[in-house]
């Protein structure tokens, strides 16, 4: 054990002294554990959001590869490949069509499923009842189509075959997949039904195809696997889906939301290091008197260095596996029930060891201080004193009561100390003010979408009508104000392998709303705007030309302008619809419809649902960025009680430091109140100090933060909003309520207590 | 030697052997053993001043006795002197005078002077120390009067180091 | 036959620099040898010099030049780590104001340099209960140094400093800050190590300490006015009738 590894004089004092504090050891621990459970939750938070794909794979245990068939394949062969694990199916899989509502025909995809949920690949029931052989008109409907068409367990199924034959089934269930992406990015839709319904509803075999779904061991072996799969079936294989295609369908490519967590795990980290510093520290100047005992016994300064630091080091590793349980047990148990997967081994690991490096070092300075200590003990460690701060002598001026005074003279005698506090104080609510500036931002985006894009609530496509009918329908609702035709494009940009998103609409004369952050709108023909992003990628700046080929058409534009542009990582060429090659504009493919203030996009949208459009509703980016404010609320609390545990650090200190004056104040005649306020001020002046100061601080760098993260994000800068006025007051005010009612604690036990005048 | 005796016949009657036992009895070894001769000779003195007077007591075998008496003017005298304060002790102006004066001489100087004063000081000390040793612990009366002159020197020790701060 | 000191001292000399950088000379080439299983008395007024020079001795504190040898062998080149380990084998320290480790009981205290010297923790607990036994702390094992008196924390240190039957044990003051009931067991305590052989040198004020040691340095301003053996005027014997004499 570690006795082994320090000598066992060590071991003896490192046991003595942890006996000796119990209490702030665990407050240590604790402190260390909260903020790994916060770190860890959030990650998982966070990857679950974004990555909504690894959860539903793992817990449907899904298959790595799909291949679709003509017939049935060699399900021996298959599993018996190298490196497959299990095969799921094969299922039999049929093209169809689903009556939806207001006469719409949606096609859907139809595949067998067996009665009893299969070990692998298994849909994961949200909803209703699985598959039921009584019950042979159920189907289980995949639940982001079902979403998207209004489907809900009860819900008629009409669906049509391509005999055209029309059979009424019902919804019984809804059900999630991680072996296909969601609607409508990943088309068309799925609905699972008894191998009976599916013959009923396609009884052509030849109509019909085979999907069959193969587990792998590594994942990393997919294409090697696919290649091995497709030689064996000897030219079966239509189609192969991979596990990599449905996650990158899934997967959020939300660059913010990773750069804001960065961002507030690295405010926790050293939130973290500044906590346990000052413990650590605070610990060894108390015990400066006993480390020179030590030293004069014969200890060596690199022992009491080690000594140290594996104590609270030791501390502080506690807290962190006590920090990795917490957080095991509440994703197994907490969040597991919302279906959340735990975090997947790589953040893990990075967060259990990026802490423990931070514990370490934190705890390495005040440990090496504390070995430095020279081995005289026979000088008594006092405070500095005697000298009035320039502040309490301004406080005597004002003639303030004498324990203010006092209190104000202590705040400063010991420098360092003092600083540390007004540091370890001002570094938490520096961070908490950069928090709320977060959510200051995303409460900006939804109440004025507008400025990051979408000006437009709904996207309409005309479906069966012509635009100039779907136009004037539109026109029609009273709540619609402005309908601007609009196409997406890809466009091929020079020197990429990939393509950017093209986006017109408005036109020249008349252009969309676009939140043009630098530069300026585009005017005429052949000029645009675009995002950060774009700009990146391309190298270019505002007022420089680009040549860019739409479907084969080469197209120069020029860039006048830079947009807030939250979409495709802010990748996107944003101009009017008459600029682009008429075989491209012409039929508008949508309209942004922009609304009166104050409507409600859901009434506007089902009402025009019933005129037979479809209608899209813009997703705000605060919605997709939502998890955030769970982890800004978390990392609040955390970053509160560290900043308060460092204030019960620096009274405790300062208490000890004052113990001899306070007997001579008392023997002078201060009643306990009075010494109670002194001690109050003494913590309380540096606390609020620290409080102003992180917050000013804070609210001056959010927004620069914010715009720095989002111009790193593709965004754009220009979405950072400061903390709104009485939300920076409330949060100033509350902090110091707190940090003063901290402050009373220890004052009120020194106050009541009686204490003796003795030599140290 | 008056007042002590005066005081013991305050409290009984007693012949001048029996003072001499209860001396010795209070005051142990603390102080030296006092003679039957002297005590007899301030037994006179003090009845010819009228303090006390004496009282044959025939013996068998034996010349007689005197049994002494504390008499009312003999009380006056030790009430005076109970209620008197006691002076302290003096300075011991022997060595300062050496102190001051031999310099001038020219046949020793100050910082010679006090070390070998020190040196004696510390060796009465260590004496006093043993003697504490050697004393039985039970003897209060003997053991605070060693402590006393422990403090004596002490403090003699310590104007010794004044001295040598404060003379050049 | 010449014996090899103990400890011995050439021309030391500390220097402190003042607040505003103006050398203050504390100890100003100080020659000392002490030989073993003598007790050495350093005496003289507060601000001499004393007690920097028995931390120099200790190596507590740093010489500015000079030479320390201790046991034969040259002490004052070694680094810090160095002199903790010399310490540690060589050196028992008493202060003033006891300087127990608070958060360690008696036992634990007074076993901490046996541990510390690579003792077994067998071993150490032996020589903690023998050393308590002969201070006659053995019930005061388990308590916090808090809860003693100051004499019998002064005891617990003396047990410390004695753990590793060090070659020299140096006492700064060590009485200076128990009452005179106090200060009579510690005495008592040092004479009867010093009967058994101990080497001891330590910094007084007290006469009664000093009365104790076989001879007596006297410090002033830095530098060494006196340097003798206390010598005995008369061989032992007498009574406390002889204090009145001995006074006179």
């Amino acid at each position: 054990m570690a006795s082994r590894m320090i000598g066992s004089a060590e071991g003896r004092w490192i046991r003595a002294d942890l006996r000796a504090r119990r209490g702030q050891a665990l407050l240590t621990v604790l402190t260390v554990a909260g903020i790994v459970t916060a770190l860890i939750a959030a990650a998982t938070l966070l990857e679950d959001g974004t990555n909504p794909w690894r959860g539903l794979f793992e817990r449907g245990r899904g298959a790595h590869i799909w291949l679709h068939t003509k017939t049935v394949p060699d399900v021996s062969a298959l599993k018996s490949l190298d490196g497959v694990t299990d095969v799921a199916g094969p299922y039999h899989s049929a093209p169809a069509t689903l009556a939806a509502d207001r006469g719409r025909k949606v096609p859907i995809s139809l595949q067998e499923a067996p009665a009893a949920l299969p070990a692998v690949a298994r849909p994961l029931l949200s909803e209703g009842r699985w598959l039921d052989v009584r019950h042979p008109e159920g189907v289980v409907v995949e639940r982001s189509f079902a979403r998207a068409i209004g489907l809900r367990p009860g819900s008629p199924f009409t669906v049509t075959g391509l005999n055209g034959a029309t059979h009424t089934l019902t919804v019984a269930g809804l059900a999630e997949t991680g072996d296909q992406g969601f609607y409508p990015e990943w088309a068309p839709g799925l609905a699972w039904t008894l191998r009976q319904t599916l013959t009923a509803v396609e009884p052509a075999p030849g109509r019909t195809e085979t999907v069959t779904g193969l587990r792998l061991a590594d994942p990393g072996l997919t294409d090697l696997i696919v290649q091995r799969a497709v030689f064996t079936l000897h030219g079966q294989v239509q189609r192969v889906t991979t596990w990599r295609e449905v996650r990158a369908a899934m997967e959020l490519d939300n660059r913010l939301l990773g750069l804001l967590l960065g961002l507030f795990g690295v405010a926790g980290l050293v939130a973290a290091a500044l906590a346990l510093a000052n413990v650590t520290g605070g610990r060894v100047l108390t015990q400066l008197r006993d480390i020179a005992t030590l030293k004069s016994l014969g200890f060596t300064r690199g022992q009491i260095t080690r000594m140290l630091l594996v104590e609270h080091g030791a501390l502080g590793l506690a807290g962190i596996a006590l920090g990795v349980v917490a957080a095991w047990l509440i994703t197994a148990y907490a969040l597991g029930e919302s279906g959340v997967t735990p975090l997947s081994p790589g953040p893990h690991a990075a967060i259990t060891v990026g802490t423990a490096l931070v514990v370490l070092v934190a705890v390495w300075l005040p440990a090496w201080r504390g070995g430095r200590t020279p081995p005289l003990p026979a000088v008594p460690a006092a405070p500095p004193r005697g000298r009035l701060s320039r502040l309490a002598r301004l406080a005597l001026l004002v003639r303030l009561p004498p324990a203010l005074v006092l209190g104000a003279r202590d705040a400063f005698t010991r420098r360092t100390p003092a600083l540390l506090t007004i540091c370890g104080v001002a570094i938490p609510m520096m961070m908490i003010t950069i928090g709320l500036g977060c959510w200051a931002t995303l409460d900006d985006f939804i109440r004025h979408p507008e400025g990051v894009g979408q000006a437009a609530a709904l996207a309409v496509r005309p479906a069966d009508l012509t635009a100039e009918e779907t136009r004037e329908r539109v026109m029609a609702d009273p709540d619609v104000v402005a309908a601007y035709p609009g196409a997406e494009l890809d466009a091929l940009v020079p020197g990429q392998t990939r393509t950017v998103r093209t986006r017109a609409l408005g036109t020249s004369a008349d252009p969309y709303p676009f939140p043009v952050a630098e530069g300026r709108m585009f005017r005429d023909r052949g000029e645009a705007v675009a995002g950060q992003g774009l700009l990146d990628l391309l190298g270019a700046r505002v007022g420089d030309r680009v040549r860019i080929t739409i479907g084969g058409t080469p197209l120069i534009v020029r860039i006048v302008g830079r947009v807030i542009e939250p979409e495709q990582d802010g990748e996107v060429l944003s101009l009017g619809i008459d600029s682009l090659a008429a075989k491209d504009a012409v039929p508008p493919r949508f309209y942004g419809l922009v609304l009166r203030p104050g409507a409600e996009p859901g009434e506007a949208r089902a009402r025009l649902q019933a005129q037979g459009l479809e209608v899209a509703q813009a997703v705000n980016p605060a919605d997709r960025l939502a998890v955030i404010r769970v982890i800004i609320v978390a990392l609040v609390v955390v970053l509160a009680l560290i900043g308060l545990a460092n204030l019960l650090t620096a009274g405790a200190l300062g208490l000890r430091d004052h113990v001899l004056d306070l007997a001579v104040l008392k023997a002078m005649g201060l009643t306990p109140r009075q010494v109670m306020a002194t001690l109050v001020t003494g913590t309380g002046l540096l606390a609020v100090v620290g409080v102003l100061l992180g917050g000013c601080v804070g609210a001056l760098w959010s927004r620069a933060l914010i715009d720095l993260e989002g111009r790193h994000s593709g965004v754009g800068a220009g979405i950072g909003r400061a903390p709104t006025p009485g939300m920076l007051a409330a949060a100033i005010g509350i902090a110091i309520g707190a940090a003063l009612l901290v402050a009373l604690i220890p004052a009120r036990r020194a106050a009541r207590a009686r204490i003796p005048v003795t030599a140290r | 030697m008056r007042q002590s005796l005066l005081a013991l016949l305050a409290k009984e009657p007693a012949h001048g052997y029996e003072l001499k036992q209860a001396l010795e009895a209070i005051f142990g070894s603390a102080y030296p053993s006092p003679n039957i001769g002297q005590i007899y000779v301030t037994l006179g003195r003090l009845e010819k001043d009228g303090h006390v007077r004496s009282v044959g007591v025939e013996q068998s075998n034996r010349p007689n006795k005197k049994v002494y008496y504390i008499t009312a003017a003999g009380l006056e005298t030790l009430q005076a002197w109970a209620e008197e304060p006691t002076e302290g002790p003096r300075v011991r102006d022997e060595f300062f005078m050496k102190l001051v004066l031999a310099p001038m001489t020219g046949l020793s100087d100050r910082m010679a002077l006090i070390n070998r004063q020190r040196r004696h000081y510390l060796s009465l000390m260590r004496e006093l120390g043993e003697l504490a040793e050697r004393t039985d612990p039970g003897d209060r009366v003997a053991l605070l009067l060693i402590e006393g002159a422990m403090l004596h020197l002490q403090a003699d020790l310590d104007w010794l180091e004044r001295c040598q701060e404060e003379l050049p | 036959m010449t014996t090899t000191p103990a400890i011995r001292a050439v021309n030391l000399v500390k220097i402190y620099q003042s607040g505003r950088g103006l050398p203050v000379p504390a100890v100003r080439g100080v020659d000392l040898t002490v030989d073993p299983g003598e007790f050495v008395a350093i005496m003289g007024p507060s601000g001499s010099g004393k007690s920097t020079l028995i931390h120099l001795l200790g190596g507590l504190d740093t010489r500015t030049s000079g030479e320390i040898w201790l046991d034969g062998k040259r002490a004052d080149t070694l680094s810090e780590s160095g002199w903790a380990v010399l310490r540690r084998e060589k050196i028992g320290f008493v202060f003033q104001f006891f300087n127990l480790v608070t958060n360690m009981t008696v036992a634990d205290n007074v076993e901490l340099p046996a541990l510390l010297g690579g003792a077994s923790p067998r071993h150490a607990r032996e020589r903690r209960e023998y050393l308590l036994g002969e201070l006659g702390l053995t019930d005061r094992a388990a308590a916090a140094p808090a809860q003693l008196s100051g004499g019998e924390q002064q005891r617990v240190a003396l047990a410390r400093a004695l753990a590793n039957q060090p070659r020299l044990l140096l006492a700064d003051e060590p009485t200076g800050n128990l009452d005179s009931r106090n200060t009579r067991d510690v005495l008592k305590l040092l004479s009867r190590v010093h009967r058994q052989g101990q080497t001891i040198v330590l910094v007084t004020h007290d006469a009664r300490v000093a009365g104790l040691a076989d001879r007596v340095v006297s410090l002033l301003d830095g530098e060494i006015v006196d340097d003798g053996a206390i010598v005995r005027r008369r061989g032992p014997g007498g009574t406390a009738g002889d204090v009145v004499e001995l006074r006179g």
